[in-house]
């Protein structure tokens, strides 16, 4: 990367770092510190949420999605929408007029500490893991691409992460969310439109649009129901939906974003631009995945995306007779992907196709680390023109310190609200309270950047991350639910439902082969059913 | 803080009907990734 980039980065990471601490200026109260005083426009609450969500690991590894496997990956947020609609009209009203600094806090109102406390537990272990991961695989992706050691990525990243976010609270990780949010757009804007002016002469837009389709990547939606493929039409509405409604339901870190609205409609906007904007934003994102693919095609690729992988190969006895056959298969595939666009059947290209990806493979063999992260960082760095390179990795770096951010926050919350304030120290000031936030906030900041430390060698990035997340976000959806729905079921029915709903996820996660968004269906199911049937129970049965 | 589901939104007069419109957003807009998918399906 030329210095110049190296300049455009630094200065894009410092701009943002700098904007949040100013706009985080003057949180000198608990209620600011975590809730912004109840301050923030509809807009700035829907943009956070979307930048939250657009994180680092959307830019490297959804754009690979794109690459290798279509954009089929829409068709997980269409259930986006349908649980914005759903919270809007329920959640968001009924913790507004609680008048609550977590869902948690909720819960005790509703059912009693115990379950509030089971609850707060599966939030911090499943959002602390998410947390580790969050900063981990972006860091592994970036070290590799800038060149930097992978504990010093993690450390930098963290270390400004804890910075603003110690300073300003949510009302710094918000408005640094909305200018990222901004950048993100305009990035993705600007590496498409690149991508297609890119393209040879004798292949147009439509050509590109043409080719990506034949070779079967523009299947956005395939109504075909399967239990275990991950995505199609029927998962992202139902499977989607639960998980959906458990993400931005339930967990702080979106909550919290919320509850920080001015009023109950402005809430409801902040959900509803999410809602309306994240569908097509995802569709834009797994397109230049797809036109990258397309790209590639006329213009060779290095025979690995990992840069330091593909040195290695270089280094080694067979790479001569590797590169020999990827330079033969790609001008194969080249051929018939000109032949692709002017009707031939899609047969030859396919087989053009797998003997390429025969090659890829066996350069690849042994190799624990997906290359699929790496394509679209391949592109950015050895195509796109000098000072763009530093722009966009610059946000993807401050992506991953986005999304990070706002769960270290949400936990430094949790941990102060639910667990400092209500088990070991209450009743004190409110500059105690500020205090304690704050230090909570640098201890997730410190655990996030440590536990990153421990966790290289992650596979597809963005499952991971949504795995762990199903892993716990049923049954806290489920016993939210039971709150909101169940008038009769009380403490016990609450907490005992949980704890069954969790261990039941836990033994189909480990013994069935059940694709992970329907965990968020099974818990949440599980927990409702047996909360439903303790309520009907008689009260000294539940004694 | 505002209290209220009484507060009105911006658009279409009432709640129920900007979720009415943003479901049916979302209708029109799977469809149109249907037209799209078909539309750009792979000979066979």
């Amino acid at each position: 990367m030329s210095t110049f980039d190296w300049i455009v980065l630094f200065s894009w990471i410092v701009f943002l770092v700098g904007y949040g601490l100013w706009r985080g200026r003057g949180s000198d109260s608990v209620n600011k510190f975590l809730l912004a005083g109840k301050s923030m426009p509809w807009y700035a609450m829907g943009l956070s949420i979307m930048a939250t969500q657009a994180s680092a690991i959307t830019f490297i590894s959804t754009t690979g999605q794109g690459f290798v496997d279509g954009m089929r990956f829409v068709q997980f947020y269409f259930g986006l929408p349908i649980a914005m609609v759903i919270l809007c009209a329920t959640a968001v009203p009924i913790f507004h007029r609680a008048k609550v600094y977590t869902a948690y806090e909720y819960l005790e109102q509703r059912f009693d500490a115990r379950t509030r406390s089971l609850v707060t537990a599966i939030f911090l272990v499943g959002r602390g893991l998410g947390a580790g991961i969050a900063l981990a695989a972006p860091s592994i992706v970036m070290s590799a691409v800038l060149g930097m050691s992978y504990r010093w990525t993690t450390i930098i990243m963290g270390g400004l992460v804890i910075l603003y976010t110690t300073s300003g609270g949510i009302k710094a990780v918000t408005w640094a969310d909305v200018l990222q949010m901004g950048m993100i757009m305009g990035a993705l804007f600007l590496a498409l439109g690149i991508a297609i002016s890119m393209l040879p002469p004798d292949i147009s837009f439509l050509d590109a649009v043409r080719i990506a389709g034949a070779a079967g990547r523009l299947n956005a939606v395939d109504t075909h129901f399967d239990w275990n493929n991950r995505y199609n039409l029927w998962s992202g509405l139902i499977g989607s939906t639960f998980l959906m409604l458990a993400y931005f339901g339930t967990d702080q870190s979106q909550v919290q974003r919320y509850l920080t609205g001015k009023s109950i409609a402005q809430s409801r906007l902040g959900l509803l631009l999410n809602a309306m904007a994240k569908v097509p934003v995802q569709f834009l994102i797994l397109f230049i995945g797809t036109m990258v693919f397309v790209f590639f095609m006329f213009v060779r690729p290095p025979l690995l995306f990992h840069p330091v992988q593909m040195k290695r190969l270089e280094q080694t006895a067979q790479f001569p007779a590797l590169q020999a056959r990827y330079e033969e298969a790609w001008q194969e595939r080249q051929a018939a992907a000109r032949r692709l666009k002017d009707g031939t059947p899609i047969q030859e290209f396919r087989a053009a196709e797998q003997k390429l990806d025969a090659v890829r493979a066996d350069a690849q063999k042994g190799l624990e680390e997906s290359d699929t992260n790496y394509i679209f960082l391949s592109f950015v760095t050895h195509y796109l023109p000098r000072g763009v390179i530093g722009l966009i990795l610059g946000v993807i770096f401050t992506a991953a310190m986005s999304s990070s951010s706002g769960e270290i926050n949400s936990l430094a919350t949790v941990t102060m609200i639910d667990v400092y304030q209500r088990h070991i120290s209450k009743g004190r000031l409110d500059s105690h309270y500020l205090l304690a936030s704050r230090i909570a906030t640098v201890f997730w900041g410190i655990y996030a950047v440590t536990f990153a430390n421990f966790a290289q060698g992650f596979g597809a990035l963005i499952e991971a991350v949504n795995q762990v997340g199903s892993l716990f976000y049923g049954s806290m959806l489920g016993v939210f639910v039971v709150a909101f729905f169940m008038k009769k079921a009380g403490g016990s029915a609450a907490f005992w439902s949980v704890v069954v709903g969790q261990l039941t996820i836990f033994a189909i996660a480990r013994f069935t082969p059940i694709a992970y968004l329907w965990y968020n269906v099974i818990g949440a199911l599980v927990v409702i059913g047996i909360a439903w049937a303790m309520s009907r129970m008689r009260p000294q049965v539940l004694a | 803080m505002n209290d209220a589901n009484n507060e009105k939104p911006p658009l279409l007069g009432t709640w129920r009907n900007l979720y009415a419109f943003v479901l049916i957003y979302l209708a029109a807009v799977i469809f149109l990734f249907w037209l799209f998918t078909r539309h750009y399906a792979p000979a066979s």
